[in-house]
């Protein structure tokens, strides 16, 4: 027997058949009812819708045949595929082709007819054929009708691939508006003149439009001026986006990054407009911004507090070693010095602690329960170096819930009001210390209160009492960095809590810490 | 003739760290805030003032430094600003505020000396 012969394009055409997506589906009527017709007409026992793969052929239609598919090596119809027109084999016997085909000399075929089907770009995928027992002729109106039935199947297979690519579009389609309709930036459609055609839903939300409502008004109108200038049909749409100001229709204004890529729909100059709402970016810049100042201006601060008291050091220094003064101003002098000099380390140190609860956040706090009582307490045994305790009055409740906290850290920023309340008022008035829980927006917090009856503040005193190096008033006279304030309202936030102040000037001063209380208590 | 030199400082070791340094150039006039200093330089006419920068609440030696040199009365008077702010741009600042010398926070006592001298002899 002859080897069967490939198809000039083979890969092609195997490729568009497997596209086609038709092998090895169920069998369809359409197709049934084509090979039905072709055996009644023809009179024979085998008719066949047969489609040719890499090594078989399989059947999409089959009548007389037990099997879907069968080799292609000793095959009729890859010969059939390999010319124009109907293919007729009268008797495989005499046919060196198939003499010793299985499919003549184990199953008994001896006439076969057979007319290539094309795929809609005119590639051979296959066969309609006819086969019989006995050997026979086909004539002109048998070779007609035979190419008429693969008219007829060439057309359903076509219509099966229209169907398809028509739910593939429609699935794109559907995809496409999805994602318009979800995207969170606005997209907008604009004609040649800069209106609206037509945006998607988050166009509409920016811009505090109703559905539809954007369509027909300017691109100007919404998008500013700046933004209308990049309607140019010679636009590059990979240029960075613009900056402008959007217009909501209520008026108002925010910031937006426009880009705008030039499109042609329909033969019609269209563009295609990505707005998106820049508000948050721009807060954060500022407040980024911000930021760098307060720390530029947190370090000029800091720079001019550590050289005033190198100054006295430096400049007292040089005096002594320089010029002659009697006993008492040397004492004088070197008094000064020596308190100029703690108050630099005091003040080094206070900043390297301020630093390090800034850098360190919640993570370099060592958290632990800690009970407010014993808190307080401990906060007063350290103060005991002053000697002021005896003016301190405590109120403590009873049976408060105990806090998350650093005690370490908290004692610290305690002990910075409390010394601050011993410091700002004279002595022998009272200082009071009391502790409550109490519900705060639908929270349990504890409230530890210390107040004074010192020399207290103005408003403007207190509106920049937790700024860096701030003293309040003429506070020569007073000890201290600046910092303490800074460094109490740091770590008593890092606990989730804040503090309130009530001051009068020449009444005293109150501050109030409001902490979280642990919530499985009691 | 004695010549007359104020001291505007808020700080009182500092005032007296500026007082020893000056002493020897004349007579010596002290004050510890803008409205004293301005005071004194009307009323006194000094030679020469030494002004803080940073004068305490919120009160800035640059405003009294504008303050002498825009009044035709006192615009004569030699201004050296003392001041712990060390950056350029403050340095500017004060010159522009026409001063006739700016000087650092820490300083020489000597320096200080030096520099006032000259500014008096220019006086």
């Amino acid at each position: 027997m002859l080897a069967s012969p490939l198809h000039p394009e083979e890969a092609h055409r195997l490729q568009v058949l497997r596209d086609l997506n038709i092998l090895d589906t169920a069998p369809e009527e359409r197709f049934d009812r084509i090979t039905r017709m072709a055996a009644r007409l023809f009179e024979v026992p085998v008719a066949l819708v047969s489609l040719i793969d890499a090594d078989r052929q399989w059947f999409k239609s089959r009548l007389g045949v037990p099997f879907a598919e069968t080799t292609r090596a000793d095959s009729f119809c890859t010969h059939t595929i390999l010319q124009d027109g109907v293919m007729v084999v009268e008797d495989a016997t005499c046919d060196p082709r198939f003499v010793d085909s299985p499919y003549v000399t184990v199953a008994g075929a001896r006439f076969y007819a057979g007319y290539p089907l094309t795929a809609p770009d005119g590639s051979r995928i296959g066969t309609i054929c006819v086969l019989d027992r006995e050997p026979r002729a086909l004539d002109d109106a048998g070779r007609e009708l035979l190419r008429d039935l693969a008219g007829m199947v060439t057309n359903e297979i076509a219509a099966a691939e229209l169907r398809r690519v028509h739910a593939r579009r429609s699935e794109n389609d559907a995809w496409l508006y999805g994602l318009l309709q979800h995207i969170p930036d606005g997209v907008l459609m604009l004609d040649r003149g800069g209106s609206v055609i037509c945006g998607n839903p988050a166009a509409e939300h920016m811009f505090g439009s109703d559905t539809g409502g954007l369509a027909g008004r300017l691109a100007c109108a919404l998008l500013g001026e700046d933004a209308a200038l990049l309607l140019d049909p010679q636009h590059d749409s990979e240029a960075p986006p613009q900056e402008g100001g959007g217009h909501r229709l209520d008026g108002s204004t925010f910031p937006i990054e426009v880009k705008v890529a030039p499109m042609c729909m329909d033969g019609q100059q269209r563009y295609a407009v990505i707005v998106r709402d820049v508000t948050r970016q721009h807060e954060l810049t500022l407040r980024s911004r911000a930021t760098e100042e307060r720390r530029r201006k947190h370090f000029t601060t800091a720079t001019h507090e550590l050289r005033t008291p190198m100054a006295s050091i430096l400049g007292f220094s040089e005096l002594l070693l320089k010029r002659d003064f009697d006993a008492d101003t040397n004492r004088e002098l070197l008094d000064i010095i020596h308190r100029q000099a703690s108050r630099l380390v005091d003040l080094i140190n206070q900043m390297l602690d301020l630093a390090r609860i800034e850098a360190g956040g919640t993570e370099g706090l060592n958290i632990g329960t800690v009970n407010v009582t014993e808190l307080v307490e401990q906060t007063l045994s350290g103060l005991n170096g002053l000697g002021q305790n005896h003016r301190i009055h405590t109120e403590l409740e009873a049976d408060l819930p105990p806090i998350a906290a650093d005690p370490l850290k908290m004692q610290q920023a305690l002990t910075n009001i409390v010394s601050n309340a011993i410091k700002y008022s004279s002595e022998g008035t009272r200082i009071d210390i009391s502790t409550a829980a109490l519900h705060r927006n639908a929270k349990l917090m504890v409230a530890i209160r210390v107040a004074d009856r010192g020399i207290g503040m103005t408003p403007e005193q207190q509106a920049r009492i937790f700024d860096a190096f701030y003293r309040a008033g003429d506070s020569q006279g007073v000890q201290g960095s600046g910092l303490g304030m800074t460094i109490f309202k740091e770590i008593i936030e890092l606990h989730g809590g804040h503090a309130d102040i009530e001051s009068r000037p020449g009444a005293g001063t109150a501050v109030t810490v409001w902490l979280p209380a642990l919530p499985d208590h009691g | 003739m004695d010549k007359t030199i104020l001291i505007v400082e808020d700080q009182d070791d500092l005032r007296l760290l500026v007082r020893l340094s000056l002493k020897s150039l004349g007579r010596i006039l002290l004050a510890s805030s803008a409205a004293q200093g301005l005071e004194l330089v009307r009323a006194e006419r000094p030679d020469l003032v030494t002004l803080d920068v940073w004068l305490g609440k919120g009160d800035s030696g640059l405003d009294v430094c504008r303050a002498i040199k825009s009044d035709p009365a006192t615009a004569h008077v030699k201004v050296l600003l003392l001041s712990a702010c060390g950056q350029q741009s403050d340095v500017e600042a004060g010159l522009e505020a026409g001063a006739d010398h700016y000087m650092i926070k820490p300083f020489s006592p000597q320096s200080l000396g030096e520099a006032a001298a000259a500014l008096l002899a220019a006086a």
